[in-house]
Order: structure tokens, then sequence, then C-alpha cells
């Protein structure tokens, strides 16, 4: 008389459960969900809120960069920066200032400010990289 | 025989011939005599008149007046998407003195249409560019500014800045204030008033005008006493500038000679421009309002070149007897005196018949109240406080500097109320109070009071109060105490604990309870405040030292020898130091010096000074962000739960602070983007019966609530995980179980141990 083996044997359920636990040792544990921690999408909703005023204002600073109008342009960042704090950009762009006015030391600490605020962006990760080279 | 002498008539000739010698003599002597006293009285007239030319010079060419240095507000900056609602916007222009009006507004005016405002803003010389006058509507949409229009050519604009108000001068000794105007800006028809009334030979003379002096003589006799003046504008203008009021004949020569010195130095238009400038109009308690310019600002609330004519008569009419005919304190003498002056327009043809009609009937108009004089005394004390590193007290209150500061107005005013609502709640009169208000990202302090009396402009306790800050030191212990190995799930140990001291005595600290609580995880000893664990933890781990390295940091370490003491927050700080401490805490490590100054002109717009906004990395983020967790729980759960039960979800990060035997009560807290610090406490240093809790955290959320808050949120890490952990015993939780807190936590700290669901 043929022995009907259970799919549920002892053996195989170890086996099935070894697999199970190796498979959720595996997964990477997700993040929990956060309502303390801003989130992209915080940033993103807050700068399209008032993207007008800072680009034009970043704008503004850049013109002035060009013509040597240092002050002026600070001016114009610090105006960006008290409307929207968290631009990455607008850090960078300060310490672009302050490596063409050979202040180095505040052109790294802007940097490291404008690297904060970034959220892994690669264009202004990249454009502090080169800059960070510049300056140290 | 000798013969007797005689006089011989040639003798007696010669006598005679002797004495027309001597008296010829005489008179060479008496003419030489005079001679030179005439010398001498020409040599003492040239050195009175080069003394009189002295003292022209040294006032009239240049810096003739003391001139009060301006102390600016932060230009409000307009652009869609700012949370301004219209009703802030009206109260930011009225305080920089714009009229609201129903036709379509001049620069300095407003009006409401439907839903939106349109303004016609003042041109202004800012630090970085000139900005021309201009008309702006401004829609607005739940809170909101949805859009910006340029009036004239209908086109969005995506930002504007309003000129920034003046939030009060820093005046001269002499308290006199005064803004001037320079002679292209004086209105003719100002000119013509006051000729017509007191002067009207003021193109004909050369200073001193005799028939004047004895028309007056002429009127004061028929009088029998004095009722009319013989000085002309320009001696007017002596007596003021140069001399005292006294009446007496030295002082009426030394005022003839300088006016006519000064008609023959200055151009008529220079001598009027100057007596429009310095004439006295107005007392406001201790400081003199001089030159219509000022008063003009006082009492109407508008520039000279937009006075209506009664408005230009009561100011003219001042002139004779500032105190007798002030509008405010002796309206009915001012309104005689001002339609006689209207009067005397029209006579004069300065007004048509029915210009005069109009102007006669209308009421004075004047302001019920000026204008307080430096209604922010605390922040006008700590920008001066911050200049004085680089100007002395005179160039301050003499030289007309123009400082830009950071101050907002809107939120002083919701820091003012939300004080003197919260202080209502004790019912303390002795209570004492100091608050702070920044931005922590950019390090702008934006309103301050030093006083309950927000107005009082005594004591400054927010920068000078230094008192004990309690518990307020236990964030930056914490953030010390994280580079250990510890996390906010360790477990901690609430047990009594001896320290024996330096000098031998031992030490026993206690729980603001007094009583022991065992076992924990450090959030939860954090969020309790409760001491002992941290004075354990910080002996044992060396968390002494490296907090007085992390005050050094940040300049605000106090002592030279470090004691453990420190650890319960024994050092004093003023609130404002506090704050620099917790600007630090908020902006993830980042310290940007708090300023109330961003930068300096001189009355030509020229820069002296630019405070720039600096950013310096001091501490690690991934470590202040978890102390940034810790104190969003103390605003959940802990000492300062009463914010949770206020705000709801609306996550707010803080920590209260109380001293031995509730003498001060603290709290700082901050939101995504504010930070404020409360100080409540006695002068005499007398127990409040308030602890941190009970007293400031309370006093903080009536502000916050008045003054509206973005939730904060935590900055992302990538070296940091986030687990649910059980608070009590420091073990991984999942949502939901009891005791179960969100926490970041260092990659390579997570607890092994799981804690049972409850």
């Amino acid at each position: 008389m043929p022995v009907t083996r259970s799919i549920f044997s002892f053996g195989r359920l170890a086996i099935l459960a070894l697999v199970a636990i190796c498979a959720a040792c595996s997964v990477p544990e997700q993040e929990p969900d956060n309502r303390y921690q801003r989130s992209i999408e915080d940033a993103s909703s807050e700068a399209e809120a008032v993207a007008a005023a800072v680009i034009q204002l970043q704008n503004q600073a850049l013109a002035a960069i060009n013509e040597d109008q240092y002050p002026l342009a600070i001016d114009y960042l610090q105006r960006a920066i008290k409307i929207q704090p968290r631009n990455a950009w607008s850090w960078h762009y300060l310490a672009d200032i302050y490596w063409r006015r050979g202040e180095y030391e505040h052109c790294l600490s802007m940097i490291e400010r404008s690297h904060s605020y970034s959220q892994n962006d690669p264009a202004v990760d990249d454009a502090n990289a080169a800059l960070r080279d510049q300056c140290q | 025989m000798p013969r007797k002498p005689v006089r011989k008539p040639i003798r007696k000739k010669s006598a005679r011939g002797r004495t027309r010698r001597r008296s010829s003599a005489q008179r060479g002597n008496k003419r030489r005599y005079f001679f030179a006293v005439g010398l001498l009285l020409l040599a003492l007239l040239a050195a009175y008149l080069g003394y009189l030319n002295y003292l022209i010079n040294s006032r009239f060419d240049g810096g003739a007046w003391a001139l009060p240095s301006r102390v600016y507000a932060r230009a409000l900056e307009l652009y869609p998407g700012s949370d301004l609602t219209r009703k802030h916007l009206v109260y930011e222009l009225e305080l920089s003195s714009y009229l609201r009006v129903d036709t379509p507004p001049l620069p300095g005016e407003y009006r409401l249409l439907g839903a939106s405002l349109e303004f016609h803003s003042r041109a202004f010389e800012f630090t970085d560019q000139a900005q021309a006058a201009r008309q702006l509507q401004v829609f607005f949409d739940d809170g909101h500014i949805l859009a910006l229009t340029d009036s004239t050519t209908s086109a969005d604009l995506a930002v504007f800045r309003v000129p920034p108000l003046i939030l009060g001068s820093y005046y001269p000794q002499s308290g006199q204030d005064r803004l001037l105007l320079a002679e292209s800006e004086v209105p003719e028809r100002l000119v013509a008033a006051l000729i017509a009334v007191e002067d009207r030979s003021f193109y004909q003379h050369s200073g001193v005008s005799p028939f004047a002096i004895l028309r007056a003589l002429w009127a004061n006799l028929k009088a029998g006493k004095t009722v009319q003046g013989g000085s002309t504008l320009t001696q007017q203008l002596a007596k003021n500038m140069f001399l005292t009021p006294e009446r007496s004949l030295p002082r009426k020569i030394n005022e003839a000679f300088m006016a006519l010195l000064l008609e023959l130095r200055f151009s008529k238009q220079a001598i009027i421009t100057a007596y429009i400038n310095e004439v006295f109009l107005l007392q406001q308690n201790r400081i003199a309002i001089h030159g219509f310019a000022r008063a003009s600002r006082m009492l109407f609330n508008r520039g000279v070149d937009r006075l209506a004519p009664e408005q230009l008569a009561l100011l003219v009419g001042m002139v004779k007897g500032p105190s007798r005919y002030n509008p405010l304190t002796a309206p009915e003498a001012a309104l005689e005196r001002r339609n006689l002056v209207l009067k005397i327009m029209q006579q004069q043809g300065l007004l048509d018949m029915t210009a005069y009609e109009s102007a006669r009937a209308k009421a004075l108009g004047v302001a019920r109240k000026l204008p307080g004089v430096n209604p922010f005394p605390a922040y006008l004390d700590m920008a001066k406080q911050q200049l004085q590193s680089s100007y002395s007290d005179a160039e301050l209150s003499r030289q007309g500097l123009r400082v830009f500061t950071a101050f907002d107005p809107l939120v002083q005013q919701n820091l003012e109320r939300g004080l003197a609502r919260g202080l209502q709640r004790f019912k303390q009169p002795e209570l004492q109070a100091a608050v702070v208000m920044t931005d922590y990202l950019n390090g702008d302090i934006l309103a301050l009071v030093g006083d309950r009396v927000t107005d009082y402009p005594g004591f400054n306790r927010a920068l000078m109060a230094q008192r004990q800050i309690g518990s307020l030191i236990k964030p930056l212990l914490l953030y010390t105490l994280l580079q250990g190995d510890l996390s906010l799930a360790s477990l901690v140990t609430d047990q009594p604990i001896r320290i024996r001291q330096s000098n031998g005595d031992v030490w026993e600290p206690r729980n603001y309870d007094r009583k022991l609580h065992g076992k924990m995880s450090l959030y939860e000893a954090f969020i309790r405040s409760y001491n002992l664990p941290f004075i354990a933890l910080g002996v044992e781990q060396g968390g002494l030292e490296a907090l007085a390295l992390s005050l050094e940091k940040i300049k605000l370490l106090k002592h030279e020898v470090v004691y453990p003491s420190m650890l319960l927050g024994t050092t004093a700080m003023s609130a404002f130091e506090v704050a620099q401490m917790f600007q630090v805490i908020a902006n993830n490590g980042y310290f940007t010096p708090l300023t109330t100054i961003r930068s300096v002109t001189d009355q030509q717009n020229r820069t002296l000074a630019r405070i720039p906004l600096e950013s310096h990395k001091l501490f690690d983020q991934a470590r202040m962000i978890q102390v940034q967790r810790a104190m969003v729980g103390v605003g959940e759960q802990g000492t300062a739960r009463y914010l949770a039960q206020r705000f709801g979800e609306q996550t707010l990060a803080g920590k209260t602070g109380t001293t031995n035997d509730a003498r001060d009560s603290w709290f700082a807290g901050f939101s995504e983007r504010l930070l404020s610090v409360v100080w409540l406490g006695r002068d005499d240093n007398a127990p409040i019966g308030l602890t941190g809790s009970s007293g400031a955290l309370r006093v903080w959320a009536d502000i916050m609530e008045l003054q509206g808050f973005e939730p904060f949120k935590l900055s992302r890490d990538d070296s940091l995980v986030w687990r649910h952990i059980d608070a009590l015993t420091g073990g991984i939780s999942q949502q939901g179980c009891a005791n179960s807190v969100l926490l970041p936590i260092p990659k390579d700290r997570i607890p092994k141990t799981r804690a049972r669901c409850q």
C-alpha cells in the first residue's frame, strides 16, 4: 500500500519556515510611517508655493554676481533665504560668492548648509562638490 | 643891580604857545588814544563777530543739527504664496503711517477693494538700491497672498518689498527729534504762509528790519505791554539755533549781529529752510519735536508736501506759541489761531475765498494721541547693545544713521498680546517677564520684550537679567550624552546619587518631585525632566566636560571651572542667551549668531556695515535630530504635554525649566521656523510658585497661538533609522503598544531586546 506523504510533513514545514525567515531577513525593514520627519513632498510643496519669488531673487543675484556686485547679490540671496530658508540653491549661490571673494571658510560653511537641504538632488550635490574642491 | 626878572611877553607868548602846543599834543594824544581805543574796539568787534561767525559755521554749515539715528524694521516681502492676511498687511501699513482712502491711492495711502488691497508704496532708499514709489494691488486667498499686480501696468509681480517702518530712534542728549527737509523739499506754500504770518519783509531786509522794530515798539507802547515782536525770521532763527530764550539787551544785540551775519553768508532759501527745520513745535514726553516735517508726521501722519491748507495753517500758527496753541492740550486756542492764519493767508492772496471758507470750516483733524516715543524699547535697546561694538553713543544719537534691523512688527504684536493674555492667568503684579522670538534658520531676532509692561523703557530683562536656567540645560546635555554608546532607547536608572565635590562637601541632588522612578529609557527620563539619571550619566560618562565644551563653542560658557551642579542648569543666562543656545539645537547643529542688525548706512545711504548671514556647523546633525525628537516628546507626553492638549497633532519641540523653590519659570520651544524663549520671575528673586510647565509654557503657548506656526518636522539623516521603542524598557516595540514611541536611532545602536506589547 503506497504511503501517501502529506505535503505538510514536519520536515517540509521546517524548510518552508526557514525559507520564510530567510526571506524576511533579506527584505530590508521598512521605515515606519513617520509623521515627525520632513518628507520630500513637504519640501517640494513649500518650494512650489513661493517658487516665483525665490527664483526671481536668485536670478537677480546671479545677474549681480556676473557684474561683480557681490554685496547686492548677497542681499538678494538673503531675501530669498528669508522667504524659503531650506532652498539648497540659495545657499549654494552664497557659497559661490564667498568663493569668488576668496572667503573659503565661509564658502565651505555655506556648502555644508546647502548640502543639508539638498534632499540628495544630484544637480545641487554635484554643484556643491565641484565648489567644495575649489574652496578647500 | 640885577633886574627883577619880569615875565616877558614872549614868555607869556611862549607859554601860550606851549599851551597851544600842549593842547595840540593833547589833541594828538587824544586822537591817538581814540584811535587806539577805536582800533581796540574794532578788534574786539572783529573778534566778537569772528566768534559769532564761528558759532554759525559750526552749526549751520555741516552737521547743523544733532540728528537721531533711525532704526528700521525689516522690509515686509510681498509675494504669492506668502502667509499674509489682508488684516496683517493693513496693520503693517498703518504702522508705517499709510492713510486709508477711498480713491486711487497716492504715495503713502491704501484702499480696500473687495477682498484685495491697493496701496501706493513710498519711494525708499534701501541699503542695496533705491526703490521708486509704486502702486500695487494685493489679492488674498485663505490667509495667503494669491497674486500681486502693478496697478499701473497690470503686470503680475513675483516679489515686492514694502519700505520698512521706523520702529524707533536714538535721540541726542538734547532730546530733540526732527526730520530734515532739503531746500528742494520745502513746499513753496509753506514758505509763503510762514512769511505772510511771521515776517512779510523777509525778502527785503538784511536780517534785521528797523521798520518792523519801530512798528512793534509803537504797537507795544499803545497796548502798554508786549503784543508784537519786531524780530525777523532770520533773527528768530539766530535765537533758536544759537542763543538762549532770555529777554535781555545783550542777547538782542547778539541776535541782531547773528542775523546780519546769516544774511551775509547764506541765501534766503537756505535761511528759511533752516528755520523750517529748526523751529520747536511740539513736546512729547521728554522728546522735543522740532521742524515742520516731524511735527506734520506726528500730528497729521503725513509729509509737509501733502498738508491741506488748514493743516498747514495750524502748524504755522503754532510757531508763535507751541505750548499755548498745542492742538492736543489747547484745541480751542489752536483753532482760533489756525483760523487767524487762514485769514492772513486769504488776505495775502495765498488762498481764494472758497478755499478759505472750506478750510476754516474744518475741524483740527490732528491725531488724538501722538504716536509713542519708541514703543518697542526692548528691541531698540538690544539693537543698540549690538551696535555699540562699532558705534559710540554720540555717533548713534547725532549722526542720523539708518539702522536696518530684523524687527517684525507683526510678530511683536502677537508676542505682546500673547504675553499680556498669558500673564493675566497668574494674577501676580510683581511677576516679571522676558520673551525673545527668533527665526532660528537665519538668526533674525524678530521680536523682543524685556518687561511685563512691554513699552516701558526700563531694565531690559531679555538681555540683562541673568537667571539660572534649570532644566533648559538638558537638551545640550542630552546631545553630549548621545555621542557615546547611548541612544534615546538606552536604559537608565533614576536612583539616588552622592557626589563628593572638590571642597570635600557631599552633594546629593534630587528630582524636582523628590521621588525616585527606577529604570526607564533615556528618552523617558528626558521628557519627564528627571535630574538623577542625567547627573549620574554626566558625571560617569564625561558629560560635564563635554557640556562645558559645547557651551564654549557657542560662547555661553560662563565659568572657568566646571562643577557638577552645572548639569542641573545652575548656570545663569539671559533669555537672549538661552535663545542662542536653542538656535543651534533647532537648526540641526548649525550655529547662526542671533542678530537684530542687518545693515547700517549713513544719511546719504552709504553702507557703513552689513551683517551677513552666517552659518557654522558646530554640532553633529544626527545627534541634534535625536535631541529634537526628545524635545517633541516633551510636548507630547512630557512636562510640556499641555502643548499636545492645546495644539493637538501640530508638532512642537520644547523644554521646560524650573529653578530651586520655583524662582524662575522657563520655556524654550520651536516650530518649523520660529524659536521662542519665555522667562517669568521676580526682580527680587522671590519664589513665584510657578514651574516651567505651569508658568512660562502657558505664556509661550498663548504667544504661539496668536502668532500661528507651521508644525515642526525633523530633518532626514541617513545615519538614523526610525524604530518603535518602548519608552519604559528601551526595547523594540510596535506601533499601537502602550508606551511605544517612534524614535530615531543610530543604525549601529538599534536595541537588541524586544519589549512585550501591552
